[in-house]
């Protein structure tokens, strides 16, 4: 449930900086994808974790207020925003080219609207738990945009990876219609909401919760490639989560030290 | 045009109001120590409601139907209700089975002096320290009826996108994330716990259906402008 009054510790890194840094990996992984569908699992799916690390971050920030029903309410929320906004996106374009005899180039700008839609449903559906619900928390409305935005950033980065591109028949066809999305959906949401659901309480540390994230990206990606059955991609992805999982586990039991050695209790009265 | 948008706003408004009726006891139910089912008003939701979703996609599947005709839509939405009641009536009776069996407390509401529905004492049964236990009547009728508006709204949102001309896939996807916006709107309404529509903080529901009122008609908006080229 809520963070249990523990406040929060101390940043690793600014949130603003890891937002940024995981939409430009994410949107990078994506144009790989696109113009590169041989490697798209191998580059374009590493880059989409970026944006499931930076949802998590955000995730962990908002959470640690003490929403009140649970860490993966939020992150469903925003993957559910993420998935609306990465259909919207992907077939605006579509329907813009159609209907208003815009250029074709614009089919390269998906990405961008993807973001755009995102951000704009994001923060309206923020504003509206803040005003009529009544939410208490200040970072409500900038926390709802963020992770709108990264929720539809992941989904997008590993449909993309799958279908080799985010072309409007490319995505329908390669991972609409066969029903990956829905994996999108579920796995990314996981790779979002498990990091802090996970470490948070007393002595919650934001080194542990990221390299649970990265993590838990990473074991994203290998489910992924495992679907696509790309090898390559594979054992890539399982080491790099091997060698990530192994730091977390060190980190856990590092972090568990400080809090078994408390002082010894006084045996007498004084 | 007009219509699936209508459709779709009114179905974010049922999925919102259907939520409230569910009792939700979050983590103290689990240790059945508050009335209610044992986890987060999102997992019930969506459980309840991706169940709902499916009965009522199969529904619209099936041979002969056409999704011009009112009774033919009335009977994918009850088939939604229908599936969604069943998966939540289970979860509250296989809940109940293991509280009472398992852990061996009472069902007991905390919220209301006595169940309004079968008239029995309550307060004299609740643990001190407790906010009641399982699943009473009460809580049990309403969690019912919660689950039907969910299945509901959720078939309604699907029919609302076949009605635009979606393929099924894309019309499955799209009603997931929509259903999932309103129940955590309205599970943010709700504020974590609640018990059902005897619950005082049932009242606060037209704050919630407001919210994903206008989240909807803006979703509805959206899924519009992209039917637009189908």
């Amino acid at each position: 449930m809520s963070h249990g009054g523990g406040g929060h510790a101390a940043e690793l890194y600014p949130e603003n900086q890891v937002i940024l840094f995981g939409a430009i990996l994410a949107i990078v992984g994506m144009y790989i994808s696109q113009f590169l569908p041989h490697v798209s699992m191998l580059i374009g799916g590493l880059l989409a974790v970026g944006a499931t690390v930076a949802g998590a971050n955000t995730t962990r920030r908002v959470a640690a207020y003490g929403l009140g029903t649970g860490v993966p309410s939020i992150g469903m929320v925003s993957l559910g925003l993420g998935v609306i906004s990465t259909l919207a996106g992907v077939l605006l374009a579509g329907v813009a080219i159609s209907q208003f005899n815009l250029p074709n180039e614009l089919l390269y700008g998906i990405p961008i609207i993807v973001a755009v839609v995102s951000i704009v449903l994001g923060f309206i559906v923020g504003k509206l738990t803040v005003n009529p619900i009544g939410m208490k928390i200040p970072i409500m409305v900038e926390s709802m945009t963020k992770l709108s935005l990264m929720g539809a950033l992941s989904i997008l980065g590993f449909c993309a990876a799958y279908a080799g591109g985010f072309y409007p028949d490319v995505i329908i066809g390669g991972a609409v219609k066969n029903g990956i999305i829905g994996l999108a959906f579920i796995a990314a949401g996981m790779a979002i909401l498990h990091p802090f659901n996970a470490c948070l309480g007393p002595n919650e540390s934001h080194k542990r919760t990221l390299l649970l994230a990265i993590a838990c990206g990473f074991i994203t990606w290998f489910i992924f490639s495992i679907v696509k059955l790309d090898i390559l991609s594979s054992v890539v992805s399982i080491l790099l989560w091997g060698i990530v999982y192994r730091e977390f586990v060190n980190q856990s039991l590092k972090d568990a030290c400080c809090v078994l050695y408390t002082p010894e209790i006084p045996k007498k009265d004084m | 045009m007009a219509v699936p948008l209508v459709e779709i706003t009114l179905a974010g408004a049922i999925i919102n109001a259907s939520v409230h009726f569910v009792p939700v006891g979050g983590a103290p139910a689990a240790m059945a120590t508050s009335t209610g089912i044992g986890t987060g008003t999102t997992q019930l939701a969506a459980g309840a409601g991706f169940t709902g979703l499916m009965a009522a996609a199969i529904m619209a599947a099936q041979k002969g139907i056409v999704l011009s005709n009112p009774i033919h839509l009335a009977i994918i939405l009850l088939s939604g209700a229908v599936g969604s009641m069943i998966m939540l009536a289970l979860t509250m009776l296989l809940g109940q089975l293991i509280y009472v069996f398992g852990v061996g407390v009472v069902p007991a509401a905390d919220k209301c002096e006595k169940d309004p529905i079968t008239g029995d004492y309550q307060k004299s049964y609740i643990t001190p320290g407790t906010t009641g236990h399982a699943i009473p009547t009460v809580c049990f009728i309403s969690g019912l009826i919660g689950a039907a508006l969910g299945g509901i709204g959720g078939g309604l949102a699907y029919i609302a996108l076949k009605q635009l001309g979606f393929a099924s896939e894309v019309a499955g996807i799209i009603a997931v994330g929509f259903f999932f916006m309103n129940a955590v709107l309205a599970s943010y309404n709700i504020g974590g716990t609640i018990e059902g529509f005897h619950d005082p903080k049932f009242k606060k529901m037209p704050n919630g259906i407001i919210a994903s009122f206008i989240a909807s008609l803006l979703t509805g908006v959206i899924v519009v402008g992209m039917s637009i080229g189908i």
